[in-house]
């Protein structure tokens, strides 16, 4: 472009050099004058080109600017995805997030039952102690807590506990500042001990049946003895495979066959009384029958005696002697079935 | 409790379901799953069992750290409910979570601090609100 003005700008120069020449020489010459006006519009020409190409210029470099701009955000874009990224990754990943989103409602009585349930686990009965001395002031801080170890807060609890009972949550002063009112407070319980407002020892448990007896949030180490996993492990020790394996049941199963086994000793017993007596209403009803025959007999051999002495001699055995007998027999027989009823 | 290894399989399956009147669960040894788990649950909240577990080596194995990792639904609904003793069963639930209290809790020392602590702990929680 510079190149192309400044042969513009020579031809200007050349031409008007030689209108000047010209003219000095007092021969001024129409040719040169028209190159002058010639390269003066070339060069014009040459200028609005230069104007164009300023103005390309300029809007090129707000272009380049603007993709620098462009540029410059697409990294930060980028840069804060990246992070974003980063941090979602670093975010240990919560399992239950759907679990939590899930709404379970439940009725005031539902929270109210609860509440019931779980009070006797987590708030003492009146009266117990824990070994705490509930006439100072509560400890205000964490750092109170965290100072007093294991050991000194077990301390407390022997060498403290007197000032336990029902009457210290009353006078539990409310003191918000640690330190010197704090060590002042302790010192009042200490004077009380000391008064004659103090019971003796051996009268404590009288006016508090719960003194020294402890509260735990936890299940007692008995008590996770003689719950269901302790009767489990005795299943597995006993050599019994616990799975399907229900004591009451079984309980209920050795019962039956118990009751069944006595069921059929008894139907057993009944069965053989049953057996016997037929036996013996057998041997009875066989014993009668030859009492009866034998009786019979005798009759017999009584009534041919008489008959013998009746009938004459020529009719004296035969037919009617044999018929005699056979009713008798049937009457006999009779009077039998009514006996035995 | 018995020491040998368990299997992994224990701890991969689904919570019990709640139970229900007219569900027909497996029993072991005359208890349901969900009772028995519940069982465990809370008896992890007495630091002296856990430090039972802990001379044991249960904590050290992988299986029962799975397992405890999958007791967690009880910290949900509508398992939570169930819970009587929630203060020192769910904490003791979160912290058997972390490696280093699991071998931590070995130590008598620790065991009994968090005996005292919570006797303690009891006793002053309502008193705060009291004061």
């Amino acid at each position: 472009m510079d190149k192309k003005l400044d042969a513009s700008f020579e031809r200007v120069e050349k031409a008007l050099a030689v209108l000047i020449d010209s003219m000095t020489k007092f021969t001024p010459s129409e040719k040169a004058a028209n190159d002058v006006v010639k390269a003066e519009r070339e060069l014009f020409l040459g200028l609005e080109e230069l104007e164009v190409h300023q103005r390309n210029v300029a809007r090129i470099r707000q272009l380049k600017q603007e993709t620098e701009a462009l540029d410059a955000q697409t990294k930060q874009t980028i840069s804060a995805l990246w992070e974003m990224r980063k941090e979602l990754v670093a975010v240990a990943p919560t399992k239950f997030s759907p679990a939590k989103e899930e709404k379970h409602p439940f009725t005031t009585q539902q929270l109210l039952d609860y509440a019931r349930r779980i009070s006797r686990n987590t708030l003492p009965p009146p009266g117990v102690t824990n070994g705490v001395d509930l006439s100072t002031a509560a400890p205000t801080t964490p750092d109170d807590q965290a100072a007093t170890g294991p050991n000194a807060s077990f301390a407390t609890s022997i060498g403290g506990g007197g000032g336990g009972g029902g009457s210290g949550q009353g006078t539990a002063a409310s003191t918000p500042a640690p330190g010197v009112q704090d060590s002042f407070v302790s010192q009042v319980p200490s004077q009380s001990q000391t008064g004659a407002t103090e019971l003796p020892v051996h009268l404590k448990p009288a006016v508090n049946p719960l003194e020294n007896a402890p509260f735990f949030t936890f299940p007692t180490i008995d008590r996770i003895r003689s719950g269901a996993l302790a009767q489990y492990q005795d299943l597995i020790n006993r050599g019994i495979d616990p799975k399907n394996y229900d004591p009451e049941e079984e309980e209920r199963r050795i019962k039956q066959e118990e009751q069944d086994r006595k069921d059929a000793e008894e139907r057993a017993r009944q069965e053989r009384e049953e057996q016997d007596r037929r036996m013996r209403e057998e041997r009875e009803r066989m014993a009668r029958e030859r009492e009866l025959a034998r009786q019979q007999q005798q009759q017999q051999e009584g009534g041919m005696d008489r008959r013998g002495s009746v009938l004459a001699p020529g009719q004296a055995g035969g037919q009617p002697a044999r018929a005699a007998p056979k009713q008798f027999t049937f009457l006999d027989e009779d009077d039998d079935d009514e006996d035995e009823d | 409790m018995a020491s040998e290894p368990m299997s992994i399989e224990s701890s991969a399956q689904d919570p019990p379901p709640v139970p229900d009147v007219t569900s027909q669960e497996p029993k072991y040894g005359g208890h349901t799953r969900f009772e028995l788990e519940l069982e465990f649950v809370q008896a992890l909240g007495n630091p002296e069992y856990v430090n039972y577990l802990a001379s044991r080596k249960f904590l050290q194995n992988p299986a029962f750290v799975a397992y405890l990792d999958y007791l967690q639904y009880w910290t949900r609904p509508p398992y939570l409910q169930y819970i009587t003793y929630p203060t020192s069963c769910l904490k003791m639930l979160e912290l058997l979570q972390v490696e280093r209290f699991r071998k931590d809790i070995l130590s008598p020392n620790l065991t009994h601090a968090l005996v005292t602590e919570g006797m303690k702990a009891a006793v002053e929680w309502h008193r705060e609100s009291l004061s």
